[in-house]
């Protein structure tokens, strides 16, 4: 096992694969920084690009471009407040407010250093975990997933703030986002659902024209009403200093990125829940981490936790992703479903094969991980300075370039105007959300769980009628939901105890 | 402030109502969950209407967990502005539905910058043309995205 390991290596370092890598991570660099053009897009468009190449250098090539798209796309999220990638919209949450405050490289620093922690940890979590994740991943039907999907809906509950009224909105958002998510054609009887006549809209909303409408579309009236930069008419940050002290964040709340790759790799694994939800549940792991309400206070408003959580575990999840894909031939996600064509590509068949007669190339695709990220996130440290400048450019000058990324962002997703439409509409929604006090972390929870969680609940119900709820790992899980519900509640009681007793 | 969370009540309320009256005209499978997640909206909903109505006006109106605006600016001039960028939103969305995105681009980065940012006429041109060759070259040239032609190219049949 150890000799595949260090071949993996060498196959990765050989010049030609080590080369194309480059090349795909450059493509993946600009990828990540555009919004909607997704790293599963691009990987799709490269694919017809890797026929004559030999397994190692097509796997370096199209691994090391969608890893870096994942690193790069939390640039924009912190620098506009557009997400780079829909998997970078919680990074928006704090990123965003951290640049208004003149703390971008701060911010950039810290969502780079723990996207790369969070990269090596998907990687070692890839290496280690291919012999032992079959039963895991067998053990997981669709009652398991449901019940998986609702512990990451229950995450309303850090996500919308302490006080009653807060979670009423909260959950008020996290509701109208699950119904957000019914619009479009009934999976299970074909029903057309608040379609309005529109053929748009039977296949759904898409995730790229609601997420960056949700939040591009808010920022970009608050910077043209400001009509300052982005950093308003604050000093200058010293950028160097800002991103090495991104960078100690990191290891200064280590545990924190270590508990948050650790969820992103265990989203990762399961097949359909995706960056998405991954991002969020660590973002709810980091609220849910602060010891106090003092401590709670500071997420939403640019904590530099709230950066590292969703940065770690958006990169993270790409070694947990990698683990069905190459172990049993089942795709995590859309992208690995596209990698999974590349494997066919290559004649190479996944399953156990992988970790036998193939176990050099399955290491050499957690070496490209692990490469890749440390490569890009060294040459983004070095521009950092420069890409944290643009937050002090005059407003009026970057707003047009701003939305000019928005809309052909939100395009790319359907190829239609009505995508930028939809766009307008819940940029506008949000708009007002953020200007009457609702929160929109619930929201955006809500519509990315919802189809989840109706596909899964209907296969349970049909597959096992009730007695789903009955499951060992189901029973597990409803303990480990209440939990979540009702952690807030309990640290919240023990404060105000605390308090008493100190009074 | 208590005004508009007003408005937003009644906005959920109805699009929880809406949801509800059409679902019921649904098969069951198709109905179950919308209706399974406007029933309680629609309830939530309702007691925070009754909190804004009956309860104390809130300290802050920013969400907990969210951004702030800035409020450095008067409110007529923020209403000015707010109206401002939204006409140039949809004049962006206008633009692209008559002369497509490829048109657009460098037309609203030269019409923006001239007229909303007072930057010379010179660097205006010169700022669109970087941008058009930027979006050439990266949408068109390397991604291959497929751009609608506009209405106007399309009336004209070019």
């Amino acid at each position: 096992m150890f000799d595949a390991f260090i071949d993996g290596l060498f196959l990765v370092l050989q010049w030609k694969a080590f080369s194309l890598m480059l090349v795909g991570m450059s493509l993946g660099f600009c990828v990540g920084l555009l919004p909607g053009i997704g790293g599963a897009a691009t990987l799709a468009l490269m694919l017809p690009f890797v026929f004559k190449m030999s397994p190692a250098e097509a796997f370096a090539f199209l691994l090391g471009m969608h890893s870096v798209a994942a690193t790069t796309g939390d640039i924009t999220s912190v620098l506009f407040g557009v997400p780079g990638e829909a998997i970078s919209a919680a990074t928006v949450v704090d990123g965003y407010p951290m640049a208004k405050r003149g703390e971008a490289g701060r911010a950039l620093g810290a969502a780079l250093m723990s996207s790369l922690m969070g990269a090596l940890i998907g990687a070692v979590a890839l290496a280690l975990a291919i012999p032992i994740v079959r039963p895991l991943v067998l053990t997981f039907g669709s009652p398991e997933l449901f019940m998986l999907s609702l512990i990451g809906i229950s995450c309303i509950t850090s996500l919308s703030g302490s006080s009653t009224r807060a979670q009423i909105k909260g959950f008020a958002m996290g509701l109208l986002g699950l119904l957000v998510s019914t619009v479009g054609q009934d999976r299970q009887s074909g029903s057309q659902r608040f379609d309005m006549g529109l053929m748009y809209l039977w296949d759904g909303l898409d995730f790229v024209p609601v997420l960056v409408g949700i939040f591009a579309i808010p920022e970009i009236i608050d910077l043209a009403v400001r009509g300052t930069s982005i950093a308003g008419d604050r000093p200058p940050e010293n950028l160097s200093r800002g991103v090495l002290e991104g960078v100690k964040d990191t290891f200064r709340h280590f545990w924190l990125v270590f508990r948050c790759s650790v969820i992103g790799v265990f989203v990762g694994i399961l097949p359909g829940a995706g960056g998405g939800v991954a991002q969020w549940m660590a973002y709810a792991h980091a609220v849910q981490s602060a010891k106090n309400s003092k401590e709670r206070e500071g997420f939403g408003k640019g904590d530099v936790r709230g950066v590292l959580g969703p940065g770690a575990a958006n990169n993270s999840k790409e070694g947990g992703e990698l683990i069905p894909t190459v172990a049993f031939g089942v795709p995590g996600s859309g992208a690995m479903a596209i990698l999974l064509s590349g494997f066919l590509i290559m004649g190479i068949m996944p399953g156990p094969d992988m970790l036998t007669k193939h176990l050099t190339i399955t290491f050499s695709m957690v070496w490209t991980l692990a490469i890749a990220n440390v490569i890009t996130v060294l040459l983004c440290l070095l521009v950092l300075d420069q890409l944290a400048k643009l937050t002090y450019v005059r407003g009026s000058l970057i707003i047009p370039f701003i939305l000019l990324l928005v809309f052909v962002g939100s395009y790319t997703a359907n190829g239609q105007i009505a995508d930028l439409i939809v766009t307008l509409i819940f940029g506008l929604l949000s708009y007002v959300m953020v200007l009457f006090g609702w929160p929109r972390p619930p929201f955006v929870l809500g519509f990315v769980l919802g189809k989840v969680i109706e596909t899964y609940l209907f296969i349970s119900m049909n597959r096992y009628g009730f007695a789903w709820l009955a499951h060992p790992i189901v029973m597990l899980l409803t303990a480990v939901l209440v939990a979540v519900i009702a952690y807030p509640y309990v640290q919240q009681r023990r404060q105000r105890l605390a308090r008493g007793a100190s009074a | 402030m208590r005004k508009g969370s007003l408005l937003f009540c009644v906005f959920l309320i109805a699009v929880a109502l809406c949801s509800i009256i059409l679902a019921r005209g649904w098969a069951f499978k198709a109905a179950l969950f919308p209706l399974s997640v406007s029933v309680p909206l629609l309830v939530l909903a309702t007691i925070q209407l009754l909190v804004v109505i009956v309860g104390k006006p809130e300290t802050s109106g920013s969400a907990e967990m969210d951004v702030d605006f800035s409020t450095d600016v008067a409110p007529d001039e923020v209403r000015r502005r707010v109206l401002g960028i939204f006409a140039w939103i949809v004049a962006f969305i206008a633009l692209v539905y008559l002369l497509g995105f490829p048109s657009t681009v460098p037309l609203f980065i030269f019409l923006y910058l001239k007229f909303q940012s007072a930057v010379s006429w010179l660097s205006s041109v010169i700022a669109a043309a970087i941008t058009w060759a930027c979006f050439h070259m990266l949408f068109q040239s390397l991604v291959h995205i497929q751009f609608e032609a506009g209405a106007i190219q399309t009336w004209l049949g070019m």
